[in-house]
Formats: structure tokens, C-alpha cells, sequence
């Protein structure tokens, strides 16, 4: 199975359906989802890499703290993600280094803002060949 | 999309549908919508009723769970979703039922100019207010706040920025609440929500959030018109927008710091979006003091965003915008939580009311209205869609007896961002609203295609609902003439 996102229709807002051959290889599809959803995003300034370390009591939890962390960094900090490391993630923690880099305003182009990364039909669970994610985004 | 409702509705009268209590066993009380034949046919299209179901199971609920006729599928509570807990009676606070853009809002500014006046400059004032008023994504405000002056902001409401030269004094008198709920406790807030805040004060957001340019088509009740100094063929102005990114992460802290909350407390939800805490609790009380520090961030963007628009104004027609009589008319809530006081078997009674997508009513006498509107009842600004209508209403007594002084807060859709998009495909929306006398600027690439007006109920139906159910009366139809959206 090769790391995928969809998106699928919700009446107000955005929902994405993540799936990948295994639970942290979720990661990377889930926020070049979210990136999509908001637009044509181009990197272009400094890089840099951070530490992020969640804990949680699921892996649907971490998965959408996780969303929640990269829309932070993109609307506080202008920045995104175009790898991410994953040292752990389970139920309890999700552990991970994000290499990131400055978003080039002037090359991207916006389509929506995501106000939040919602709880609704959050769902991360195991299927044939791997793991798939539910996740709406508030638009 | 989400499955349809297959569970009871029984059809009370005309404008209602309930839901019985008896339909799950956790329910406290009954389920009301306010539709009529033909809307509820689109209601049961997805799970909104059974949300509303939902919600009447929540602790401390009083009378029932409510929804306004502009219903759609939320989270936790539906969009329209209405319902008051008693806090002293264990009764609880969710933020699902506030919504994550808190303080979501509507504000109406009157002008004395005419539509033939305006129709010659109706393209250089879109362009001149798209310039001039921050919107889109990763648009920052023209006015930058600090932490003490953010907090400042949140403490004292939209005085704060009048004081500061953003608005006119009777701009305070004509917002619901004069622009401050007191009891805001902007200490509250994660300093994560204060650099969302900071400079974001004073912008319009993207998605459904617009500053509309409208002509007064017709006047339904010339008393209540002439009291707003509404008048048929006048231009006026309305802005939609709320608390931004200050707002929404005031919403995704408070979900954090329920997380567990519920069972601390002995309470089974039927669904964990509606994350709650007694209101008197000390999770409840951290919420409530957060959350109307953000609807008070939320009073002051929009009259930023007044401030701006008269500045606009100005400009194009070359004169002061007070020569232009650009009054606010009033400014209303659709997505908050307040503590009202209701009579509840007969006894005045201090209730949590959450209004998700819903609008505060309050009748003719009503002890918090401005004097200027005691005689006629509150405005309530139900915005439709950028290519038919829009409407002004004014509360009724029945809002007070039957919706905990509640009204529909706009047309609600009925087509996803998706399908939108789709149906889009091919088309010049842009274009197609010109042809209908509508100039429209977006920043966002797909934004006109999502908030289309095929995406929108008839806000007309909607709002006919509760004219017929007595609980608000039409005043005025507003016609959109141009429109920026982010």
C-alpha cells in the first residue's frame, strides 16, 4: 500500500482519508493533505528542523495534535513541513523531528484558511495492508 | 457524504418537528425543529437531527434541544442547534456548542446613499474595499496588538478599540452586548491563541466570511426600518467574520483540557464531540472565562473592520463617512454561550444558553436593548448568499417562550465545498454572479466556487419558517451589490 490522502465531502467543512502501510508512515500524507486543503503551498526560505514530542491517550488523538501542530507552525510561524522523521507513535506518544522550511508567499497559492483540526469521525484503525486515518478539517 | 436521519419526527405544526424523548434512553428531554414540509425533506439528508437528539441528552438541559430552520450537520451540536443548561442543576457547558470560530458574527452598517449614486462607483468601492480591509489566508490586520494590549482588548471589548480611534461611540450601543461580555478572563488564554490573536485583529478570514455591499430592496415593517434608519433604494454594508485564529484556539485548548472532563464527572456522552464540564466546575468556569474573552477579540475585529470600511467609503464617494450616515444598525453573536435568565416552571431562572449558528432574538421591551429599539425588538441579521438575498428580522416574544430568545442565523448549506467545487467546474462564477448585478473579489482560487449561492438553502424559506412560528418578523430584504471575500 503507498502512503495516499483523498479528500471526501462534508456539508460545511473538509474531511481526508489517509492510508499508508503503517501507522507512522501516516504522517507525511495526513499533513500534505492539510497543505492541500489550503492551497498550493511553495517552500522557499530558511530551513530547519524541530523536535515535537505529543502524548496522548490514542493514535486518532495524536494524529489530528499532530495536524494541529503543523497548522500552528504555518499560520504562526509561516512555515511547513516536507519531512517528517518519525522516532515513535503509538497509542500514548507520537515522537518525531519535522524538517521544515518557510513558505514562499509570493509562489503559493491559498485556497481556504483551515481554522482547526477537528474530533468529528476522527478514526485512525488498522485494514488489510496497513492503516487507514479519517480526519475534518473546519474550514 | 454523512448517512440520512432515519429516526422519528413528528410533525407538531406547521414550522415544528420533534424528535421524542423516548427516542433514546439517555435523552432528557424532546427535540425540536423548526421547519416546515419542505425544508425538513433537506433536514433528514444528513445526521443533524440525531445531533440534536444528542444534545438533549446533556446534564441539566432545560424544555428541550433546538434547531433553527437554517440546520446542517456540525460538530457534537448541529449548525442552528440552540439549547440552555442550568447550571445550577449540574447543568453543563460545551464548547461544541459555541463552535470553533467563537463569536461568529454578523454586523449592518447603514448609509444614506442612494444605489444610482453608488452604481457608477460600485467597481472602484469592491476595489477599494478588497485593498483596504485585510482577508484571505495569511493576511495579517493593519493594527498590530501585544500581549497587554490583546489582553487589554479582551478585557474591555469593543470600547477598547473605539477608545483607540477605530470606530464611533455609538458603535458600542448598537453591538449585542455593547461588544463585552464581562467575566472575560483573557489570563486564561495559552499564549498559543494570544500569537494567533495578535495580528489578526481587524481581518476578514476566508471561507464563508464576507463584507457585503447591499441595496434595501424592500421594507416589510417600515417602523422597525425606520427605527434601524433603514431606507428602500440605500446602500448598506454588512460583515460576517468572528474571533479568527485567537477564537479557534481558544476552542481547540478548551477540547484538550476537556478530554477526560466528562467522566470525571459521571457524565456518558453519546458523543464525544460534545465534550462539556458543569458550568460551575472549575473546568466549566476556565472555559466560560476564555470563551467570552475571545467573543470579546471577536466585537472588537469588527469594529476594526467598520473602521475601515467607512475609511473605504469615504474615499470613494469623498466625503467623512459621518456626512454618509454610516450608522451601525446593530451587530449580533451566532456562535456563543451566554447566561440568560428564563423563566423555568414559572421561576426567573440563570441559564447557560449555547447559540451555535443561531442569533439572540430579544422581543420589543427587552431591558438590554438600546432605547432606540425597545419599541420594536432586536435586530437579528440573517445573511443568505451572495447572489439572492439577505435578510434583517427583528426579535419576537414567542423567541423568548419557545427558543430561549433564538433565530436562525443565516440560509445554512446544502451542498459540501466538494460538490460545490464540482458543480463549479466549467463556469465563471465570478461571471455569472455580474449578470446578476453582483461584483465579486476573492482571494482564495476556489473561494467563489465554495460559497456559491447553489450552495446555500433560500434564506428566504428559512427565514419564513420563524416569521410564521412567530418567534422573529421580517423588516428589510438586503440585495447584494458587490462583495470581497478572503
Amino acid at each position: 500500500m503507498e502512503p495516499s490522502y483523498t479528500f471526501f465531502d462534508h456539508t460545511a467543512d473538509m474531511g481526508i482519508t489517509i492510508r499508508a502501510p503503517s501507522l507512522p508512515r501516516l504522517l507525511a500524507p495526513a499533513g500534505e493533505a492539510l497543505y492541500a486543503a489550503i492551497g498550493q503551498l511553495a517552500a522557499g526560505g530558511d530551513s530547519r528542523a524541530l523536535s515535537l514530542e505529543l502524548q496522548g491517550s490514542t493514535s486518532a488523538e495524536l494524529l489530528r495534535d499532530y495536524l494541529g501542530e503543523l497548522l500552528i507552525l504555518f499560520e504562526r510561524d509561516r512555515r511547513m513541513v516536507l519531512r517528517v522523521q518519525v522516532l515513535t507513535y503509538c497509542d500514548k506518544r507520537l515522537s518525531a523531528t519535522l524538517f521544515t522550511q518557510a513558505i514562499d508567499d509570493q509562489r503559493s497559492v491559498y485556497h481556504r484558511e483551515v481554522k482547526a483540526i477537528t474530533y468529528h469521525e476522527l478514526r485512525v484503525q488498522e485494514i488489510s495492508g496497513g492503516y487507514e486515518a479519517s480526519v475534518i478539517l473546519d474550514i | 457524504m454523512p448517512e440520512k436521519y432515519t429516526g422519528p419526527l413528528e410533525r407538531l405544526d406547521a414550522t415544528r418537528w420533534r424528535i421524542p424523548k423516548s427516542y433514546k434512553q439517555e435523552m432528557l428531554v424532546d427535540g425540536i425543529i423548526y421547519a416546515d414540509d419542505k425544508l425538513i425533506r433537506a433536514v433528514k439528508q444528513d445526521k443533524s437531527p440525531e445531533q440534536v437528539a444528542n444534545v438533549a441528552c446533556l446534564p441539566g438541559i432545560v424544555k428541550y434541544s433546538l434547531a433553527m430552520p437554517d440546520i446542517h450537520w456540525g460538530y457534537g451540536f448541529c449548525i442552528g442547534g440552540v439549547a440552555a443548561t442550568d447550571p445550577k442543576q449540574g447543568g453543563v457547558i460545551s464548547p461544541g456548542g459555541v463552535g470553533y470560530d467563537i463569536n461568529c458574527g454578523v454586523r449592518l452598517i447603514r448609509t444614506n446613499i442612494t444605489v444610482d449614486d453608488a452604481k457608477p462607483l460600485m467597481q472602484r468601492l469592491v476595489e477599494t474595499l478588497f485593498r483596504t480591509v485585510p482577508c484571505g489566508v495569511g493576511r495579517g490586520g493593519v493594527i498590530k496588538f501585544d500581549k497587554k494590549e490583546l489582553r487589554h482588548l479582551m478585557a474591555e471589548g469593543s470600547a477598547y478599540v473605539v477608545d483607540k480611534g477605530f470606530g464611533w461611540s455609538s458603535d458600542i450601543d448598537t453591538t449585542e452586548a455593547g461588544g463585552l461580555i464581562k467575566g472575560a478572563r483573557p489570563d486564561y488564554l495559552t499564549d498559543r491563541a494570544l500569537q494567533r490573536g495578535f495580528d489578526q485583529c481587524g481581518t476578514l478570514g476566508s471561507g464563508n466570511h464576507f463584507l457585503e455591499v447591499q441595496v434595501v430592496e424592500r421594507i416589510d415593517n417600515p417602523a422597525a426600518a425606520r427605527a434601524m434608519g433603514l431606507e428602500k433604494g440605500c446602500i448598506t454594508v454588512m460583515i460576517h467574520s468572528g474571533s479568527r485564529g485567537l477564537g479557534y484556539q481558544v476552542c481547540d485548548d478548551a477540547l484538550k483540557d476537556l478530554r477526560g472532563v466528562p467522566r470525571k464527572y459521571g457524565i456518558d456522552l453519546p458523543d464525544k464531540q460534545l465534550a462539556c464540564a458543569p458550568v460551575e466546575s472549575p473546568e466549566g468556569k476556565k472555559y466560560l472565562g476564555a470563551m467570552r474573552a475571545a467573543a470579546n477579540y471577536a466585537w472588537c475585529n469588527r469594529q476594526i473592520m467598520t473602521h475601515l470600511t467607512r475609511q473605504a467609503f469615504a474615499e470613494v464617494f469623498g466625503q467623512p463617512a459621518e456626512r454618509l450616515g454610516m450608522h451601525l444598525v446593530y451587530d449580533v453573536a451566532h456562535n456563543i454561550a451566554k447566561i440568560e435568565p428564563y423563566a423555568v416552571d414559572g421561576k426567573m431562572t440563570d441559564l447557560c444558553v449555547h447559540r451555535k449558528g443561531a442569533t439572540r432574538a430579544f422581543p420589543p421591551g427587552h431591558a438590554e436593548l438600546p432605547d432606540r429599539y425597545k419599541p420594536i425588538g432586536q435586530p437579528v441579521l440573517v445573511p443568505g448568499d451572495m447572489g439572492r438575498a439577505s435578510y434583517v428580522l427583528v426579535g419576537q416574544p414567542g423567541a423568548m417562550e419557545h427558543t430561549f430568545g433564538s433565530c436562525c442565523h443565516g440560509a445554512g448549506r446544502c451542498m459540501s465545498r466538494g460538490a460545490a467545487i464540482r458543480a463549479g467546474k466549467g463556469r465563471s462564477i465570478r461571471q455569472e454572479l455580474l449578470n446578476r448585478g453582483v461584483i465579486a473579489l476573492a482571494r482564495g482560487r476556489t473561494g467563489l466556487e465554495e460559497e456559491q449561492p447553489d450552495a446555500y438553502k433560500d434564506v428566504l424559506q428559512v427565514v419564513d419558517v420563524l416569521h410564521r412560528a412567530e418567534i422573529s418578523r421580517r423588516v428589510a430584504m438586503l440585495r447584494p451589490l458587490g462583495v470581497i471575500k478572503g
